[in-house]
């Protein structure tokens, strides 16, 4: 089974590891492919960034995909235009328009932590009604639960219990990822298995959310990147 | 008097996780820090009513500082809950460090292969 890590910050965002440096754990973890999810500043930026990740993934044998975080829906905005030249959009959750507007879109691949600084779960079964119908995966992520402790870490878990409850109810995919910002950070594929079990999933679904889900979300990468496709649905024979 | 051994289908099911631990270049923990970790680790997170259920042990005899290889052994049912505290686990001491499941099995022999 292939398994991929699709949210972790390099030092281009608030990382503090170099892409190398999280390139080598994720092979010696076990990883097929990770993808770095960045902030975005301007265009230039791609480029450059491109070039390092082929460059990486090359020397590791890695597949690397390159992600840009909106944090904003003006940001949103702004990614959603250039869609084409990079292979993932996440959307940081946290702000409830935000998380309405994430699931709303169809260029969007996943929303990270919709339950962020929120005293509800951030997704209700409106919101995961609409992120089964336009295909955006909701994220379970490792750093929260690792960087908190006590009564914060156990409000952590039953906000993630609800949103995993919500997203098997309404069919919604689920996506595990460490979202580390180090390499220090990057969990073992069995780990993050491990923990979605005691969240509320069973084994295979589990499984699911660390190998099959971002599987999907490479085969609409590959889909996007043809010169046919214009937009969602919309395809030039 | 000795009690007779119970039954095999009496007695629980045990699983052994192979587990490596690795530190980052130049740092070199003992396995004191490791038990401590672990320990504190899943009492933390589980409770001890929640680490009782889990028949927890932590082989000394099988550790291996030069590889820093280990095995715990837990019983089948609690084989992800055991994994998932471990992914807890960020620090040794003072060392940063990170977990590596090399493999679950029923029997120490079979993981001897890893």
């Amino acid at each position: 089974m292939n398994y991929y890590d699709f949210h972790i910050h390099s030092a281009f965002s608030e990382g503090e590891s170099t892409i190398e440096q999280i390139a080598k754990r994720a092979k010696v973890l076990g990883f097929k492919g990770i993808c770095f999810a960045e902030y975005f500043k301007n265009e230039n930026q791609i480029d450059q960034l491109k070039q390092e990740i082929k460059k990486i993934s090359q020397n590791e044998k890695i597949n690397i995909y390159l992600g840009f975080e909106a944090r904003s829906i003006t940001e949103l905005k702004k990614l959603k235009d250039i869609r084409k030249k990079y292979d993932v959009l996440l959307v940081r959750g946290g702000i409830p328009e935000l998380n309405r507007k994430a699931v709303e879109t169809k260029q969007v691949d996943i929303l990270t932590h919709p339950e962020l600084d929120q005293r509800d779960s951030g997704l209700n079964h409106i919101l995961a009604k609409l992120a089964h119908k336009n295909n955006v995966a909701i994220e379970i992520n490792f750093r929260q639960i690792l960087q908190s402790y006590k009564g914060t870490r156990s409000h952590i878990l039953e906000k993630m219990k609800t949103n995993i409850r919500l997203c098997k109810k309404y069919k919604a995919p689920i996506i595990i990822c460490s979202g580390a910002i180090s390499h220090l950070q990057l969990k073992d594929p069995f780990i993050l298995i491990s923990m979605l079990t005691l969240l509320g999933l069973e084994i295979k679904e589990a499984k699911k959310a660390i190998s099959e889900t971002p599987e999907n979300i490479i085969k609409i990468i590959k889909k996007r990147q043809n010169k046919k496709w214009i937009m969602p649905g919309v395809e030039v024979e | 008097m000795k009690l007779k051994i119970l039954p095999p289908s009496m007695r629980e099911k045990k699983r052994y996780i192979l587990f490596q631990v690795i530190p980052e270049p130049g740092e070199e923990f003992a396995y004191a820090d490791l038990e401590a970790g672990i320990w504190n680790t899943m009492l933390d997170f589980l409770g001890e009513y929640g680490v009782s259920g889990t028949s927890f042990w932590l082989l000394k005899d099988s550790w291996n500082q030069k590889e820093h290889k280990g095995i715990i052994r837990c019983n089948n049912k609690s084989v992800n809950t055991v994994v998932a505290c471990l992914g807890l686990i960020d620090r040794l001491g003072d060392n940063r460090v990170c977990f590596k499941i090399l493999k679950v099995s029923g029997t120490i022999k079979k993981l001897k292969k890893y």
